[in-house]
């Protein structure tokens, strides 16, 4: 098709073409071109089909708001056309077709449309029940649009951006830009948003005067090039806007040009005031089949041709109730369209010049006259128009139906911050009654059209949003209100609804195939409200989001209803512009820790699992149940990295006070050098978190926690002390020290091959602390603890030092083939000797006593006011609690898995952690079993998923079931 | 995230960088005559104003001050004094 | 015998140009092709320390003056003092001196608990306003400032050092030892477009120089 070429509104590069591949052939576009005019430019006028009745849909408007012009490119689906721009070697398919868009074999459906009245699926498929699974499978296929693999993988590079700016303003048309301009002249931080490629709004293409010999579209570039050259102006262009929340916070995407860093990126705005200035939409223009291709609103036709150097057809008919269809009928004329006819809705108010321009070209001008039908399947080939009552017809043939009744404020943006709403009799217009805080709108959405108007609205809202930050002083704000006071005001709008037809294929949502029938069918059934009738009908609930039936569905329930009540728009929520989940993802950076010894560990063959936010090492090889690293700790000597653990400085005049508050145990009389192992309650009376604490100056305490506690401990401290008023101060150790675990009856010959000090058992024995040094320069300090049940020394060693440390104990170690175990050894070792971990052996229910850790808690500190305390007391003699008990399976064979439930007639417990020992060959274990069923003897049975009715048999025993006396790590 | 809240070390931050610490219920009660519903209302019973309340958030992602603000629980905005109810 | 080393979270791919061992510590002064910035500068072998106290405001007990509100800090001699909250502040030194650590027991040295780097150069708050939401460039603090907050949503100490209108400048920050190589990646990714590369300490000696010869902000 041939492409109108050199005036200044063109958007595209005829000396830059891109293609694309489209049903097997390609075809050339230009930069600048979207998807869709490039292929409106070879000539393409049926994009899809229809999602119920197949119907063809053409190229209605330009800025995405119906999903007519949705294809799949370059495999991903419902790609918006008309906001996508050409790139060069994009490839492009019709959606919802079976068959070809031009010959859909679903297109009878059309006739069909009588069986399928508003909401006939919640009537008709589901009597008798039965037929309700075999419809909803074949409505799953049939519906829907774009479709997409499981195993789709989505490209491109997705990223995010915080930004806080002090005026925020969303739109780049002229009311946006001037209250930009105005902002920026404060030297605050301003942001502009604006969804097309360039700023311009409603102003780019059209050649109508904005003031002497200056036409719109220059003054828009006059404007856009003095926004650009702003230094404390940021401005985004292919960024929709897409959520408000509290406090002013914007959210956004971004589309990147083809040399940003990225595909597409999630935009986010504080910002202490925000302008919307997102101008208007059209509003349909409903009569029937008033989605035929062929059939295009004003702002489309017009642009096709100013932006994009495409003459939208050969002969038009226009249908239109405002200025801006006469505009853009003499524009089109002028530049080569035959115009058969205007009809225009209103009887009166047109502007004198734009009626006297069209006279002198002999265009035809019917007034209070609108189009009824809309004839030709594949195409428009003809228009019915009728007069505003029906009463009089006349047939014109056409390829081209410019059809719109008026205009739509973007309201989308104000809904999402709650502003209040309200329907404006004289323009027809829902607008603000009440913004929220800090918030102004501009420009066209508030009803002006004249240019002067919508550049001093602009001005305002820039001078009202400084004046809310404090920047600038009511008196400047009145004086830009009075001066625009003096401007013309708020158009009147045309009023119009439908044209005068019966609606049986009027549509009033493209995307759903909704009709005015549809609607009328639903009102007539009781739906009174548009929210309901939203639902019940679909209308508005499509890919476009209300974009072509947000306004007249309101309006036409109120005028079928017969409502005394405005109408009210449906709502809106965010995002208000689609997008991948990728950019929602944006860089979703993956943060995680690692500890000290991670590159060694890795080194060494361990297989690490994400535990919390650690990685750590869980196997050494591929056996999964560690027989050689278990056995090894047992009869050898292993190395465990244990870095995760939490570590703290806890010192200060009060700081026994905190200890006390926090742990169960009387911490006054630790003595230095000996470790003391106590545990923290919460408010319940439940564990959650043991460790050890360690004496190391007069009110100067270290303390260890879990791995899984680490984080939270200083808040955890701070938070039961809050009311308090005590010093004490504490001090995250965790990272700053590795830990390394020696555990084994051959540890102590390695050790003492590094440590400078004696570590024989007269000299540190068991429950031990000790603090020397490696090679007289590593500060190590010492415990002896038996979390596993052999031989153990815990080194903790600053972290920088660790490696160092580890290599040693290796060398040290390699006449004895010492070797690294992980946690899956250390889990096994440690329910050997019935030690429990937190969370596995504990859960929400489970208190310090059913734990069998009663002998930690000093019931004599009552004045500390221990957290737990209290409940531990009320809760001792409760019946049919929690307990925690050793299990020994009647079949050695094999232990029940983790989490298997302990049964009778109900779940009485279950089993926390259970092995076949390698140790002692026996399958043992540790659960949680109601009080009744804890004492040694008793007899369980235990239900394991899929076990096919055959539960495993056990009876519980005594703990632990290794080295009961504890010998080995007495050593 | 919309939420702000105003740390008193930090000034004013997202609502992500903080964790939430309950409604406002004094400090512990003595444990002498404190029957097992008392103490659990205190634990575990929220008033659950429709207004403003006093209540407790610890700045996880900053500075780790645990403070006390007031919020309007119907616009989930923090207010300045408990006066500030509409 | 195996030789002592003390390893810092951090380790770059880049090639090392000019390195020395101090304290046990691999330096690396140089890496090759360091570019023309913004720069990322490993500081993971400067000694820093927290100084906790409930009089901390009296420079006689501890021996050092530290500023009187939170977010403040004095940059002094290659000392960088951060007040962190009514009773605690931080100091991280710049410099390349051996350090004494005071004899009051309000100090923990803490060199080893976090991650220690430096981003700096141009288009340097370019690369940070893809890695948190707080306000670096805010006009309302003068530098050097501390902010406390999250980058990549881990909680980090953040000083920002110097910072024009066209977003160059520096700021350095520490957080949690674990997370270095998370971080590290994911700020080498976000500022990937702008050209940010790993230096060496002398890139950042000489940066720091730079910055207390002006008059800041």
């Amino acid at each position: 098709m041939k492409r109108l070429r050199q005036f200044p509104t063109l958007h595209i590069d005829t000396n830059e073409t891109r293609s694309l591949k489209y049903r097997g052939k390609s075809l050339q576009g230009f930069a600048g071109d979207t998807v869709a005019t490039a292929l409106y430019a070879n000539g393409i006028r049926i994009f899809s089909r229809s999602l119920k009745y197949h119907r063809p849909r053409g190229l209605y408007n330009l800025d995405g708001e119906s999903s007519n012009t949705c294809m799949e490119v370059d495999g991903v689906p419902n790609v918006r056309t008309e906001n996508t721009l050409l790139k060069d070697g994009m490839v492009v398919k019709a959606q919802n077709v079976k068959g070809s868009v031009d010959h859909d074999l679903m297109a009878f459906i059309d006739k069909l449309d009588w069986l399928m009245p508003a909401g006939f699926y919640y009537k008709t498929m589901h009597k008798p029940a039965a037929v309700w699974p075999v419809a909803m499978k074949a409505i799953r296929k049939a519906a829907g649009v774009g479709t997409i693999s499981a195993d789709y993988k989505v490209k491109g590079r997705y990223d995010e951006i915080f930004l806080t700016a002090d005026v925020c303003v969303i739109g780049g048309g002229a009311a946006g830009m001037m209250a930009a301009l105005t902002a920026a002249e404060s030297g605050v931080r301003v942001i502009v948003l604006e969804s097309r490629p360039h700023l311009g709004g409603c102003w780019d293409y059209r050649t109508g005067a904005y003031k002497e010999n200056k036409p719109l579209f220059a003054r828009a570039r006059e404007l856009a090039g003095q926004v650009e050259n702003t230094s404390n102006i940021r401005v985004f262009k292919q960024t929709s806007m897409v959520g408000a929340y509290n406090n002013n916070l914007i959210t956004a995407f971004q589309v990147g040009k083809s040399n940003d860093a990225f595909t597409e990126r999630y935009v986010e705005i504080r910002s202490k005031s925000v302008v919307v200035a997102t101008g208007c939409i059209e509003r349909p223009l409903i009569f029937e089949n008033n989605e035929r291709p062929g059939v295009m609103q004003v702002a489309c036709a017009h642009r096709l041709a100013r932006s994009y150097g495409l003459l939208p057809g050969e002969a038009a008919v226009f249908s239109i109730g405002h200025d801006l269809g006469l505009e853009a009928a003499l524009d089109l004329f002028d530049l080569g369209l035959k115009i058969r006819c205007v009809a225009d809705i209103r009887e009166d108010g047109h502007d004198a010049g734009l009626l006297a321009a069209l006279a002198e070209r002999k265009i035809p001008v019917l007034k209070g006259w609108v189009a009824a039908k809309a004839h030709g399947c594949k195409q428009v080939t003809k228009v019915t128009l009728a007069t505003l009552d029906g009463t009089v017809k006349r047939h014109i043939p056409c390829d081209l139906l410019v059809a719109s009744a008026g205009h739509t404020p973007v309201n989308g943006p104000l809904i999402l911050a709650q502003t209040n709403i309200a329907y404006d009799n004289h323009s027809g217009f829902f607008l603000p009654k009440k913004l929220p805080e800090k918030m102004f709108s501009a420009g066209w959405m508030t009803g002006r059209s004249h240019p002067q108007a919508i550049e001093a609205s602009g001005q305002v809202a820039g001078l009202k949003a400084l004046a809310a930050i404090g920047v600038t002083d009511k008196t400047a704000v009145f004086a830009a209100e009075k001066e625009a006071a003096a401007l013309p005001g708020i158009d009147r709008g045309c009023k119009l609804v439908t044209a005068p037809v019966k609606g049986r294929k009027s549509f009033i949502c493209f995307d759903e195939d909704t009709t005015i029938k549809n609607i009328k069918q639903a009102i007539d059934m009781g739906f009174d409200v548009p929210e309901l009738i939203k639902r019940f009908t679909s209308a508005g609930t499509g890919p476009g989001q209300g974009g072509i039936p947000g306004h007249n569905l309101p309006l036409f329930v109120s005028k079928y209803t017969a409502s005394a009540s405005k109408p009210m728009p449906t709502a809106v929520r965010p995002p208000l512009v689609p997008t991948l989940l990728a950019t929602y993802a944006g860089a979703h950076h993956h943060m995680f820790k690692r500890t000290p010894l991670h590159a060694s560990q890795k080194k060494g063959g361990g297989i690490f699992r994400n535990i919390g936010v650690w990685q750590r090492a869980r196997y050494f090889s591929s056996d999964f149940d560690c027989k050689d690293e278990i056995l090894n700790v047992r009869n050898n000597v292993g190395l465990l990295d244990s870095s995760t653990l939490g570590k703290f400085r806890i010192f200060g005049p009060d700081a026994l006070k905190a200890l006390q508050r926090l742990y169960v145990s009387d911490m006054s009389k630790l003595k230095q050098g000996r470790i003391k192992y106590s545990a923290m309650c919460n408010d319940d009376g439940c564990v959650i978190d043991d460790g050890i604490v360690i004496k190391r100056g007069d009110n100067d305490y270290y303390v260890t926690t879990s791995s899984g506690r680490a984080g939270n401990t200083v808040e955890w401290f701070r938070y039961h002390t809050r009311y308090d008023g005590w010093q004490y101060h504490m001090v995250n150790l965790t990272d700053a020290m590795g830990v390394i675990n020696i555990s084994g009856p051959n540890a102590r010959k390695v050790l003492k091959k590094i440590a400078d000090a004696d570590i024989s058992n007269n000299a540190f024995p068991f429950a031990g602390y000790r603090e020397f040094t490696v090679k007289n320069t590593i500060p190590v300090r010492a415990m002896r603890l038996g979390f596993v049940g052999e031989l153990s020394f815990e080194l903790h060693v600053p972290s920088s030092y660790m490696q160092s440390v580890w290599d040693m104990l290796m060398a040290a170690g390699a006449e004895f083939n010492i070797k690294n175990f992980g946690l899956e050894a250390q889990n096994v070792l440690r329910m050997e000797k019935g030690h429990i971990i937190l969370g596995q052996e504990s859960e929400q229910r489970t208190n310090l006593l059913d734990l069998g850790l009663g002998f930690l808690w000093d019931r004599k500190k009552t004045a500390a006011k221990t957290v737990g305390a209290v409940a531990l007391r009320q809760a001792e003699n409760d019946p049919g609690r929690f307990k925690l008990v050793g299990i020994r399976m009647q079949d050695d064979a094999r232990a029940p898995r983790d989490g298997a439930l302990i049964v009778d007639t109900h779940v009485r417990g279950y089993v926390a952690t259970a092995r076949k020992s390698f140790t002692t060959g026996e399958a043992v274990g540790m659960a949680l079993v109601e009080s009744q069923l804890s004492k040694p003897g008793s007899r369980l049975e235990i239900y394991e998923d899929e076990c096919n009715e055959i539960r495993l048999q056990a009876r519980v025993v005594p703990m632990p079931f290794y080295d009961p006396d504890g010998q080995r790590m007495k050593m | 995230m919309a939420l702000t809240l105003t740390c008193p070390i930090c000034g004013k931050r997202n609502g992500y960088e903080f964790r939430y610490g309950g409604e406002d219920k004094g400090s512990r009660p003595d444990e002498k005559g404190l029957s097992p519903a008392d103490w659990c209302d205190y634990v575990h019973m929220n008033t659950c104003t429709a207004g403003v309340q006093k209540e407790w958030w610890f700045h996880r992602d900053g500075c780790g001050a645990w403070f006390s603000t007031y919020r309007n629980t119907l616009s989930n905005l923090e207010v300045d004094r408990p006066e500030d109810s509409t | 015998m195996t030789d002592i080393q003390r390893y810092s979270p951090v380790t770059f791919e880049s090639s090392v140009k000019e390195s020395e061992v101090r304290d046990n510590w691999k330096i690396v002064l140089a890496y090759q092709n360091e570019g023309p910035g913004p720069w990322l500068v490993d500081l993971g072998h400067k000694t820093r320390w927290d100084l906790q106290d409930s009089q901390i405001d009296d420079p006689s007990q501890s021996g050092l003056s530290v500023p009187s509100s939170p977010g403040t800090c004095f940059l002094a001699e290659k000392k960088l003092i951060n007040r962190m909250n009514r009773t605690q502040t931080a100091i991280w030194h710049l410099g390349i001196e051996e350090t004494i650590i005071p004899d009051f027991n309000g100090f923990t040295d803490v060199t080893e608990s976090t991650v220690f780097l430096a981003l700096f150069g141009p288009d340097a708050f370019h690369v940070a306003e893809k890695l948190t939401a707080l306000d670096l460039m805010d006009p309302a603090r003068t530098t050097p400032f501390l902010l406390q907050g999250p980058l990549c949503h881990v909680p980090c100490q953040i000083v920002i050092l110097e910072r024009h209108a066209d977003m160059s400048g520096g700021f350095i920050m520490t957080c949690s030892r674990g997370y270095a190589d998370s971080m590290v990646q994911a700020v080498l990714d976000s500022g990937r477009e702008f050209g940010l590369r790993p230096a060496g300490e002398t890139r950042f000696a000489d940066w720091v120089r730079k910055v207390q010869n002006q008059t800041s902000n």
